[in-house]
């Protein structure tokens, strides 16, 4: 299989090998067909919990509207590292905390405060390609950690250990992962810790889709630690667990230091998150968590649908143990995944991301979200059917 | 509980001595206009991801405003909302001027110095070899801009015409035909709106890796903070 295949537009072939460009592109393919059914981007496709629409509703009326501090409005840091105590045992108070204009600047800022020019930062692979352009506008190196189907995409301490080198200073991680839903076992994070400790290595722990682990798998905060309070900075925001994408407002929680100097760097590139967002984003940490329930039982239902979707349609995927993904394996159609994502578009009007767009190494995969109604979803496998079929048999031919 | 104050690595050296922020929240009353537009957008349930260019109406908007005030021909497919000038700023420099080299600004550069220290480029009120952008703006001095405008289409520098406080004057560098594909205007909507964190960026042939790079940092702005913008009077 081979990424060139004429099949593909030359607009498409062009981004191929930048996995964040090719993504865009196929999202701007997909806006041609009103009729496609959309399982690439992981935007929750849930409305935004009332109580929060309320809030930014009350905080536009009261005029709460001037500019915050940079770092975030005091009663949200406070808020978040109330949260961050509780529920995932870090050791933070309010100067520990920054909020951020989502989940991705998070991620730029952090690297722009922690990397020099060589600096390498070991990555699993496959991974959400916009790590690499917030690494690389830093300086910084990637170092892919490979991590395998067969291990459900953990990831393995002793490839970290193998890949560490003089020039090392990060261990990313992300829990549960995008593309591959796969999440760190506790086992291995305190294995992971470890090495961190014992190379002196900061880490980063990603951990943006906490609150939907499936099956009985439980989330961990690598922070948590016994000596990693001053060795990890934790990135999470409320996009994902709230369906509230649009108020771009995410955090990261590290060591008073670092807090300052990303805050500086926060100042010099985008300012402060905006004011009425921050107010909502307090109501949704403050306000009930029933709706994250609800959230959880709807993507538990959409999961298993799918799951069962894609088996009868002879692909198999890894263990996905949380997040909104499928990472599918379509080696069994005999075609790259980025012509199986194009003809799924173009003949059967789905939308879905193709391995390669997270990674280079993945091009017989496919990440396949379920943020679309189940009507949506059982629509999306008819479609899917005769087109993998199709290749299929082609193949076995 | 005792908490971390210090990261067990050194922090990056672009962030030493990177200027503190300013703090100065201004309180401004909300148009009646704005609130009913962010109301509107709020039951309308658009509190998810806009497209990466930010909403086409804004973006509309803000290219025909500046066609009006300026007499020019630019496209909202050039056209990128950010989260305020701040970002549109540092987006331009970030991309469109190397490490090491120098940014001449007519008048006051004090808005890029944050970005320019964290960056690693020079400001600069005088020419030297390493010049690769102008920073202007409609409140500089006439004489000055012109034969800077000239020195820009002689060199291959890049332009980039500050209109955040608002646009006035009638003169624009993408007037000049043989500069305009290098020319980069960013503006916001923080005169009036300080909180609400929209700003955005127009023009030139960078337009797209400008959007790209964007992207690459905030995915894109506030949805509501977009919606909202519509309802100003004059945009």
């Amino acid at each position: 299989m081979n990424n060139a295949n004429p099949n593909i537009p030359e607009d498409v072939r062009t981004v191929a090998a930048d996995g964040t460009q090719l993504r865009y592109k196929l999202m701007e393919l997909s806006a041609q067909y009103p009729d496609a059914i959309a399982l690439g981007r992981g935007d929750p496709d849930l409305a935004t919990p009332v109580h929060i629409i309320e809030a930014a509703k009350a905080a536009i009326r009261d005029g709460h509207t001037a500019s915050t501090p940079v770092a975030g409005l005091p009663e949200l840091r406070a808020a978040i590292a109330a949260k961050l105590r509780a529920e995932n045992g870090l050791h933070v108070d309010i100067e520990n905390v920054i909020v951020t204009t989502g989940g991705q600047e998070g991620l730029y800022l952090v690297m722009q405060t922690l990397l020099d020019a060589g600096d390498e930062v070991l990555v699993p692979d496959p991974r959400y390609t916009s790590y690499d352009e917030a690494i690389a506008s830093a300086g910084g190196k990637i170092v892919l950690v490979p991590t395998t189907h067969e291990d459900a995409f953990n990831l393995r301490p002793e490839a970290i250990e193998a890949a560490i080198t003089p020039k090392t200073k990060v261990i990313l991680i992300i829990t549960p992962s995008n593309p591959t839903s796969g999440i760190v076992t506790e086992d291995r994070l305190r294995a992971i810790a470890d090495i961190a400790i014992r190379h002196n290595l900061i880490v980063i722990s990603d951990e943006i889709y906490e609150k939907f682990l499936f099956d009985g798998w439980q989330h961990f905060s690598i922070g948590s630690l016994p000596g990693m309070e001053d060795r990890t900075i934790t990135l999470n925001g409320f996009s994902k667990t709230y369906a509230m994408t649009g108020f771009r407002v995410g955090y990261a929680a590290a060591p008073v230091n670092f807090i300052q100097a990303m805050t500086r760097v926060k100042a010099a590139t985008t300012g402060a998150a905006a004011a009425v967002s921050q107010w909502a984003a307090l109501a949704a940490q403050t306000g009930t968590q029933a709706p994250i329930e609800e959230f959880h039982r709807i993507y538990a239902e959409r999961r298993t649908l799918m799951m069962d979707g894609l088996t009868s349609l002879g692909l198999n995927y890894s263990d996905p143990r949380g997040a909104f993904f499928l990472w599918t394996n379509s080696a069994s159609t005999g075609i790259h995944a980025t012509e199986l994502a194009y003809l799924l578009l173009k003949e059967g009007r789905v939308l879905i991301f193709p391995g390669n767009a997270f990674g280079e190494n993945w091009g017989s995969y496919l990440r396949i979200s379920i943020l679309q109604s189940t009507d949506l979803l059982v629509q999306a496998l008819e479609r899917m059917r005769p087109i993998i079929e199709r290749y299929r048999a082609q193949e076995s031919a | 509980m005792s908490i971390s104050l210090t990261l067990a690595r050194p922090l990056a050296r672009r962030v030493v001595d990177l200027p503190e922020p300013m703090q100065n929240p201004t309180i401004m009353p909300v148009p009646e206009g704005v609130i009913d537009k962010a109301f509107e957008a709020l039951d309308a349930g658009h509190t998810h991801y806009t497209d990466r260019p930010g909403i086409l109406p804004l973006r509309s908007q803000i290219v025909n405003a500046l066609n009006r005030h300026y007499r020019l021909e630019l496209n909202a497919d050039a056209a990128t909302i950010t989260c305020g000038a701040t970002e549109a700023r540092f987006v331009a420099l970030k991309q469109l001027v190397a490490s090491s080299s120098t940014v001449l600004h007519a008048g006051s550069g004090s808005v890029l110095q944050a970005a320019a220290h964290l960056i690693g480029i020079n400001l600069a009120t005088t020419p030297d070899l390493n010049v690769s952008l102008v920073y202007l703006t409609p409140h500089d001095v006439p004489a000055q801009v012109l034969a800077l405008c000239a020195q820009a289409v002689l060199h291959g520098w890049w332009v980039l015409f500050d209109v955040s406080s608002g646009l006035t004057g009638d003169f624009h560098p993408a007037q000049r035909a043989d500069l305009a594909p290098q020319v980069i205007t960013v503006g916001s909507f923080s005169s009036t709106l300080p909180g609400w964190r929209v700003g955005w960026m127009a023009g030139s042939k960078a337009a797209n890796k400008l959007r790209a790079y964007k992207q690459s940092m905030t995915i894109c702005t506030t949805s509501i903070s977009q919606w909202a913008v519509l309802g100003l009077e004059d945009v």
